[in-house]
């Protein structure tokens, strides 16, 4: 190949400018893969959320949990447009627990009649065991992410919250929310919740009476945003959610998180680019002669002009590529370091590998576009006059 | 009729504000077709410059120049670039061929600027290079052939395209005088085999003996009383 005999005349200086933008579409490829697989998270929670209205207290913040009336539930399935309204405990699986990437960790019992709901979306598989039952006092059921975390095994028991549970199912994964669940039944998780009061507070409350959250069915044809306002507007103290809401909160995150991949991608075009610049511009002036020459016998313009993009994209593509490689390879590794946490932080798709090596490619050949030009409006007689 | 005309050709270069060089002050020639010519003349006369103009490389401040009845010097730069790549032949002195190319491929370089491509292109271009006598070599680069050798490498891409003229900067300049009369043979008789016009911008005295006729150059203007 012409071009890549061209490339490599200038062995360090072409390596160097390759290893450039190698090392920009490595960043690139790992915080893309990063965000492919938030937005997996995302896709996935969209469906979760996507046809139920959330109600938790008023004052109650994303993760910040509030006690909640048991009475608010029967209000609730009053309103017009609720087909059916289950109450929830929804707490931290581990009280101490830092926010760490994906999803937290959750430890939620919800009412086993709310089941019907889900599994007209989702066919919520098991890997083992089956799912809770009416009576599972002191049972559970882990999501998928947490069977290595906490050791979880049909018929043994795990320790949730300084209480031990027997496992009697393993859920598949679905992407979302329920693969960093464990579920329990409602008066487990009311006890726990208790205990997670202030003390002077857990004399005060009636614990059969204390719930986090509601879920809230639409009925057919009605809107979970709409019903979510209605909610608003007709029972006090509360605070309810529809899929909007959501969809704003991660949007938010993820317009950070793209802009986070923005500022890597435009600091890599930014050194990448100029590099090449840089090297084409070098390789225009030492070929100053060998233009000449080439005019001289017919080259056109618009041959120059090919020729030196093709090596300016051809340097983007090289670069491109080892950055792909080493990214791709750096994910793999990563991902199976913590495998065992159950959390896969990294997702190269097959968009953001083709996406990355083209944009690389098409930065060589935008930063070769000045030098090209370049060369091809060198004055011919000019050009075979030096030296 | 006359193949290469040439009608006073004036040019000045831009040194500084008010200092210019006269590199041509009203030169003219005609040639006719087959001839095979030297231009001679001390150094800095304008032999270089006279080429360029002929080859459409640079346009003159003043006159007119003709190839084949047609003045180019009223032609678009696009044309101008056609002409190069179809009707001309190009030699120069010493560093003439594309370092990073073979010699097959330097002289197909040439074939691909006049549009000829795929397996015509090759095999003009080994034709070319076994006329020169380089069939031995032609997937050596530059830089493992002689200086003879390249020469034989640019006068072969010169004439892959059959054009009508020839134009030689010093083309034998770097070679000592065997290997520069054996490159002036190779020409004379590509010239009386295929009845090409050559025009060839030489100091040496043996190589000017060689030629049908010279032209002499003297202060940018050619010398009637010397031809
Ligand atoms: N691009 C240029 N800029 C300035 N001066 C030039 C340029 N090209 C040629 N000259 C000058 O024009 C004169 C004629 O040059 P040239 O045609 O190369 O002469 P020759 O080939 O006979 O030695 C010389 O004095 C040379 O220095
Ligand atoms: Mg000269």
């Amino acid at each position: 190949m012409r071009v890549l005999r061209n490339v490599f005349r200038r062995k360090l200086r072409s390596s160097l400018t390759i290893f450039g933008i190698t090392i920009g579409v490595f960043a690139l490829v790992v915080m893309g893969a990063m965000a492919e697989k938030i937005n997996l998270l995302i896709d996935g929670g969209t469906k979760y959320y996507g046809d139920k209205v959330m109600v938790a207290e008023a004052t109650a913040g994303n993760f910040s949990v509030r006690p909640l009336s048991l009475k608010k539930v029967e209000e609730i399935r009053e309103v017009k447009g609720v087909a059916d309204a289950f109450p929830q405990v929804y707490m931290m699986l581990d009280p101490e627990q830092n926010m760490s990437f994906g999803m937290p960790k959750m430890l939620v019992s919800g009412d086993l009649k709310a089941n019907k709901y889900e599994e007209k979306k989702w066919k919520i598989g098991y890997v083992a065991g089956r799912k809770l039952k009416d009576g599972d006092i002191g049972k559970s059921v882990v999501g998928a992410d947490l069977v290595k975390d906490l050791n979880a095994k049909v018929g043994k028991k795990i320790k949730v919250r300084g209480k031990e549970f027997e496992v009697v199912g393993i859920m598949e994964k679905t992407l979302t929310a329920p693969d960093s669940t464990v579920s329990i039944l409602l008066p487990d998780a009311q006890d726990l919740f208790v205990k997670s009061l202030p003390v002077a507070l857990q004399k005060t409350v009636k614990k059969e009476d204390l719930i986090t959250s509601i879920v809230v069915y639409p009925k057919p044809g009605e809107d979970p945003g709409v019903l979510a306002k209605r909610i608003n507007k007709e029972v006090k103290e509360v605070k309810a959610t529809g899929p909007a809401e959501f969809r704003k909160q991660t949007g938010q995150a993820m317009v950070i998180f793209n802009t986070i991949i923005f500022g890597i991608g435009a600091i890599s075009l930014l050194v990448g680019g100029l590099s090449v610049i840089n090297t084409m511009m070098m390789s225009v002036s030492e070929r100053t002669r060998e233009i000449g020459i080439k005019k001289a016998i017919g080259a056109s313009n618009r041959r120059i002009i090919r020729e030196f993009l093709g090596e300016a994209a051809t340097i983007g593509g090289i670069g491109g590529l080892l950055g792909l490689s080493l990214g791709w390879a750096f994910v793999q590794a990563v991902n199976s370091a913590t495998a065992g946490t159950g959390t896969v932080v990294f997702l190269v798709t097959g968009r953001l590998a083709i996406g990355a090596t083209l944009f690389a490619i098409a930065l060589g050949a935008f930063a070769g576009l000045y030098p090209a030009w370049h060369a091809a409006r060198l004055n011919p007689v000019k050009a075979l006059r030096y030296e | 009729m006359a193949i290469v005309v040439a009608e006073n050709l004036k040019k000045s270069y831009r040194l500084g504000k008010n200092n210019f060089v006269h590199a041509l002050q009203g030169a003219s020639l005609a040639i006719e077709p087959g001839e095979f010519v030297a231009i001679m003349g001390p150094s800095g006369s304008g032999k270089s410059t006279l080429l360029h103009m002929l080859g459409c490389l640079d346009d003159p401040d003043n006159g007119r120049v003709f190839l084949s009845g047609r003045e180019v010097t009223k032609l678009r730069p696009s044309e101008l670039t056609r002409i190069r790549a179809r009707e001309l032949g190009f030699i120069f002195q010493g560093f003439n061929l594309i370092p990073a190319l073979t010699a097959i491929e330097n002289v197909m370089l040439a074939a691909e600027y006049a549009g000829v491509n795929g397996r015509a292109k090759s095999e003009r271009a080994e034709k070319m290079l076994d006329r020169v006598g380089l069939s031995e070599r032609v997937r050596h680069l530059p830089s493992e052939l002689s200086g003879g050798e390249q020469q034989r490498v640019a006068i072969a891409r010169a004439l892959v395209n059959e054009p009508a003229i020839i134009l030689a900067d010093e083309p034998t300049g770097d070679l000592d005088s065997t290997t520069s009369a054996e490159i002036i043979g190779i020409m004379r008789d590509l010239n009386r085999a295929m009845g090409r016009t050559f025009i060839l911008v030489t100091h040496d005295h043996e190589v000017g003996s060689k030629c049908d006729r010279i032209i002499r150059m003297r202060d940018g203007v050619v010398d009637e009383a010397a031809g």
